[in-house]
């Protein structure tokens, strides 16, 4: 009775009961986009990857065309205590600068990716990358947002793959990524990168302190001809997009702003519809139902109203990141905006909770109705 | 003992500087079974002390024992749940609650209490029956006439089998044909099935319908019958 009395209330005021719900999943849609460009963020900067894992980039150059290492580091790399593995990478970016469409190539040998990536290929084969040498393997990200399949050619700027395989990660920002052979980038025309690496990524042994590695790595080959600077993974990352984690950190009051807008909408929508209700509390006493009854009544509906918005807004949000690949970028690192059951679960959590909170006030106002003085107001 | 006893019971307001005093150290005294009208020009205490008799008001001063159980010092819960067990209330203007059919409304009181599906069912229909108005459970009060609205508002009050039924100017808002109708039902209710009714009314016609009418003017009984002390009060 509980439940069929405040649906038919809710759909006896279907006009305000829709505004009310539209707005909240407006809001709410908005919390989970930024809430995925922060979780991405997190994820990228904060993975057991970002920090077991080392970038040696060349000292004081910050966008991928301006590092260039000689391949030949690798050997002495390898031969520092702690590493145990090392992968010179050739990035390849049409954009430096911050970019909501940014295309990175990361060049290395295929055998190397295939054995060290997360990298699970839902289309075409690892020969096919293996064995041609202007094949490339591309995150499912990008496949999405350039349409992109196995068989297509893919040209931009002097790069010209042809795609042997689309992939999915664990790490939501390889998706973002076009591998191809380091080879293949090296050489291509106008890179002019013979023998030339942009970065390479160090495996540090589990015993091994990470940083003790990268400051011993930047020591050993400050005698060479180029110097390098190295450091976490995650680290490098945060520092490459420092410009895009403050207008992040920015981002995440907008979050806030949200949910105090659904705070408001529903609140406001809750007290006019307790005020104009207020003798029909007053009626509900008179017959029996005990305040806390109608303290119920009013916070199940304010409940319901922010609910079935924000989880409509936040499923809506999870389709469109899920369907559109967004990433955002600069200098050659993406940050992936990925659905994800976490963030859903806690925005459908933030809607209860605001829900509650919108409807404290008018359900003491409803439980406390002088009875007497509210039926005399007919 | 009584079914509804007030012993010095008064009531004052504030409004301004002016206090009013509707009720003023009244006793009253109404056995099970009475058909009793309070009758008065407005403003004189009748509403008010209906209220106090229905629990959805409380007195300055004085001491309320309906069915047994004194009310004046009961917490708003637990007088929520006395009402539902003993109390029907019949509103000038019906309050019907707009969003729920005839035969929800009339259902309402009696999902308070611990009744099964079935006789639940039972009792509805049997309320809705006794108010002439079976065939239209399922309807929505914008669809009913005032006077339809009236008697769904009745059976509302007694489909919970309350021991005391308290009426607010039942046919106040009511053309004269739709008045008569209630009070006929009114007696039936009381004749038929032994309701205890206590009704408000300005209306000397209206008030004639009951067993016993009383009088109310500047907060006092006026009718010396009715004007009781409480060694009187415990006679009765």
């Amino acid at each position: 009775m509980l439940a069929k009395y405040i649906l038919k209330t809710l759909w006896g005021h279907r006009g305000r009961t829709a505004l009310t719900i539209s707005g909240s999943m407006v809001a709410m849609f908005v919390f989970c986009i930024v809430g995925s460009i922060q979780e991405g963020l997190d994820r990228l900067t904060r993975s057991a990857d970002a920090d077991r894992h080392l970038i040696v980039f060349q000292e004081n150059r910050f966008c991928p065309t301006s590092s260039r290492l000689p391949e030949d580091y690798a050997r002495q790399i390898r031969e520092v205590p702690g590493v145990r593995d090392v992968m010179p990478i050739q990035v390849w970016t049409n954009n430096c600068r911050a970019s909501l469409d940014i295309v990175v190539f990361n060049g290395a040998d295929p055998e190397q990716i295939r054995r060290s990536r997360p990298l699970v290929l839902t289309a075409g084969s690892w020969e096919s990358f293996q064995t041609k040498h202007d094949a490339a393997i591309i995150g499912s990200n990008i496949a999405k947002r350039r349409q992109l399949q196995v068989g297509d050619q893919f040209s931009i700027g002097d790069v010209s793959v042809h795609i042997a395989g689309v992939f999915k990660s664990d790490v939501a920002a390889e998706e973002n990524l076009i591998y191809t052979a380091l080879s293949f980038l090296q050489y291509t025309e106008g890179l002019e990168s013979a023998g030339l690496v942009t970065q390479f990524e160090v495996r540090v042994s589990v015993e091994s302190n990470p940083d003790e590695v990268a400051s011993e790595i930047d020591r050993q080959l400050r005698v060479g001809p180029v110097a390098t600077k190295t450091r976490r993974k995650g680290a490098f990352q945060a520092s490459t997009l420092s410009d895009l984690v403050d207008l992040i950190g920015f981002a995440h009051w907008l979050g806030y702003a949200c949910v105090g807008l659904v705070l408001s909408l529903v609140a406001t929508t809750t007290v006019m519809s307790v005020q104009d209700r207020i003798q029909e509390y007053a009626v509900l006493q008179t017959v029996g139902v005990r305040p806390f009854g109608c303290t119920r009544l009013v916070l199940t509906e304010s409940v319901l109203l922010c609910l079935a918005g924000g989880a409509a807004g936040s499923l809506i949000a999870m389709v469109i990141l899920s369907i559109a690949g967004f990433a955002i970028g600069a200098e050659g690192a993406t940050i992936a905006f990925s659905p994800s059951l976490a963030l859903f679960l806690k925005s459908v959590g933030v809607s209860v909770a605001v829900g509650i909170a919108a409807g404290i006030a008018p359900a003491i106002q409803a439980a406390s109705v002088p009875i007497a003085q509210a039926l005399q107001k007919e | 003992m009584a079914l509804v006893e007030l012993s010095h019971v008064s009531k004052r307001f504030t409004k301004g500087d002016e206090t009013i005093v509707p009720l003023d150290d009244v006793c009253l005294a109404i056995e099970a079974g009475e058909f009793v009208s309070l009758m008065g020009p407005s403003g004189t205490g009748k509403s008010t002390l209906l209220n106090l008799v229905a629990g959805i008001d409380r007195p300055d001063s004085g001491q309320i024992i309906v069915a047994g159980t004194e009310i004046t010092d009961l917490s708003r819960s637990r007088m929520a749940d006395w009402r539902a067990q003993n109390l029907g209330y019949i509103f000038q203007t019906h309050n019907l609650i707009p969003v729920l059919t005839a035969y929800e409304n009339v259902e309402l009181p009696t999902l308070l209490l611990k009744l099964k599906a079935s006789e639940r069912r039972q009792r509805v229909e049997l309320a809705l029956e006794a108010v002439g108005l079976a065939d239209r459970a399922d309807h929505y009060p914008r669809q009913l006439s005032g006077g339809q609205e009236q008697r769904i508002g009745i059976a509302r009050a007694i489909v919970s089998h309350p021991k005391v039924v308290v009426a607010d100017e039942p046919t106040g808002s009511l053309d004269g044909q739709t008045s008569e109708q209630i009070q006929t039902l009114l007696q039936r209710l009381n004749q038929e099935l032994g309701i205890t009714l206590l009704m408000v009314t300005h209306d000397r016609e209206v008030a004639g319908i009951a067993k016993r009418q009383l009088s109310l003017d500047q907060g006092r009984f006026r009718e010396t019958n009715v004007r009781m002390q409480p060694n009187e009060i415990a006679s009765r």
